[in-house]
């Protein structure tokens, strides 16, 4: 089965955005990060979708997580920590 | 086999007591918590000396390399308890026990939340703690500042980098010790910051997200501000917990309470950082890393009595 995208929401200052962001690069997991603080319409999505003003927010599938949630995110994409 | 030492926090005090543990050859374990502390979320660093403008993160990453590269192990998790064991300590991270002969309480202090009704409900939504991970998602919008110390107005001038407006709320007639350079820096902010002193939030509104807050006197004829946002920076208290459950004394303020060399009552139990009040309101990563250090030094010098 193929692993879902992997879409981060993120601001360029953001630590867990970038403890995040290293965590993936650690298991090679390939995504697309999303700058909300220049990027006025994923921001709008961002805020929609979560109901969070708050970053990272990440998308994995359909899945909606907020925050670094390591487990949650480690569960969702199969990584054994 | 026990560790000489179980340090409980990661951020510059923790590090920097793994750093000299490890190069005093004591068995060290670092328990992470929430990486970096205070310091990885301050945005650039300006006064920490040899590293001018580094960003805290990267800072705190330099700090951990460098307490592994000393030998310090380093494990993510919370400490959820901790008990006596003869001349030995247990703690407890998730499910797992690990054993020490000594522990160093660095685990920091937890932001100070307003304490208003609704503030857990609108928490990321509208009502934040942290303007490096949060601020620049307010990009052309109308905030307030919660706060009237250094790191608000630090806060301030990071978040006018983005924010249309900010309206920035004071308890006290006056700011609370500013930093003269970030002063200076607040002051050339001009007409883009609104200053209310002797003010209080009294009231967060919004269902699923902020809508205005309610002000304790008047502003332009209204105690009602619509913003987008609020940020709160009105300092931190102690995670103390865990210390006081192994018999550790607090001192009057709550902090822990430690002598010159970091002991605390309970022998063997040290403290570091911003979980004490040895340099009082000032808290800087370098007092940090200061009593990370001595405290480590006096854990070192604790086992090895035990030892002879």
């Amino acid at each position: 089965m193929d692993k879902p995208k992997v879409k981060i929401y993120s601001t360029p200052t953001c630590v867990w955005c970038r403890a995040t962001k290293e965590f993936l690069d650690e298991h090679k997991i390939g995504y697309e990060d999303i700058n909300v603080a220049s990027d006025a319409t994923a921001r709008e999505y961002m805020s929609k979708r979560s109901g969070q003003m708050g970053v990272p927010v990440i998308e994995i599938g359909n899945e909606i997580i907020i925050g670094f949630d390591k487990a949650r995110i480690s569960e969702l994409l199969g990584i054994r920590t | 086999m026990p560790y000489d030492v179980i340090i409980v926090g990661s951020g510059a005090a923790g590090l920097s007591a793994g750093i000299y543990a490890g190069r005093y050859l004591m068995k060290t374990l670092v328990i992470r918590g929430n990486f970096g502390g205070e310091t990885a979320t301050a945005g650039q660093i300006w006064n920490y000396p040899g590293a001018p403008g580094m960003d805290g993160y990267d800072l705190m990453k330099n700090f951990e390399k460098q307490a592994k590269d000393a030998g310090a192990e380093v494990i993510d998790g919370k400490v959820t308890g901790a008990t006596k064991d003869g001349h030995c300590y247990n703690v407890t991270v998730g499910e797992k026990t690990y054993h020490a002969k000594t522990l160093i309480f660095a685990q920091g202090a937890e932001r100070r939340h307003l304490g208003l009704p609704n503030e857990e409900n609108l928490t990321s939504k509208g009502v934040h703690y942290c303007v490096t991970c949060d601020g620049p998602v307010y990009t052309g919008k109308t905030i307030a500042m919660v706060g009237g110390g250094d790191a608000s107005i630090k806060g301030i001038i990071d978040l006018a980098k983005y924010a249309e407006k900010i309206y920035f709320i004071v308890r006290t007639p006056a700011l609370t010790r500013p930093e003269p350079v970030n002063l200076e820096d607040f002051g050339k902010l001009g007409d883009k910051v609104e200053t209310l002193f002797e003010t209080e939030v009294e009231e967060l509104v919004g269902e699923s997200k902020l809508e205005k807050i309610v002000l304790s006197k008047e502003f332009k004829g209204s105690n009602e501000l619509v913003v987008d946002g609020v940020f709160v920076e009105i300092g931190a208290k102690p995670d103390v917990v865990v210390p006081i459950s192994l018999g550790v004394i607090l001192d009057k303020l709550g902090y822990i309470g430690v002598n010159n060399l970091m002991e605390t009552n309970v022998p063997g139990i040290f403290a570091a950082g911003d979980t004490v009040n040895h340099f009082g309101p000032f808290k800087q990563t370098i007092t940090a890393s200061a009593l990370g250090a001595v405290a480590a030094t006096s854990a070192y010098n604790y086992v090895k009595k035990l030892k002879s």
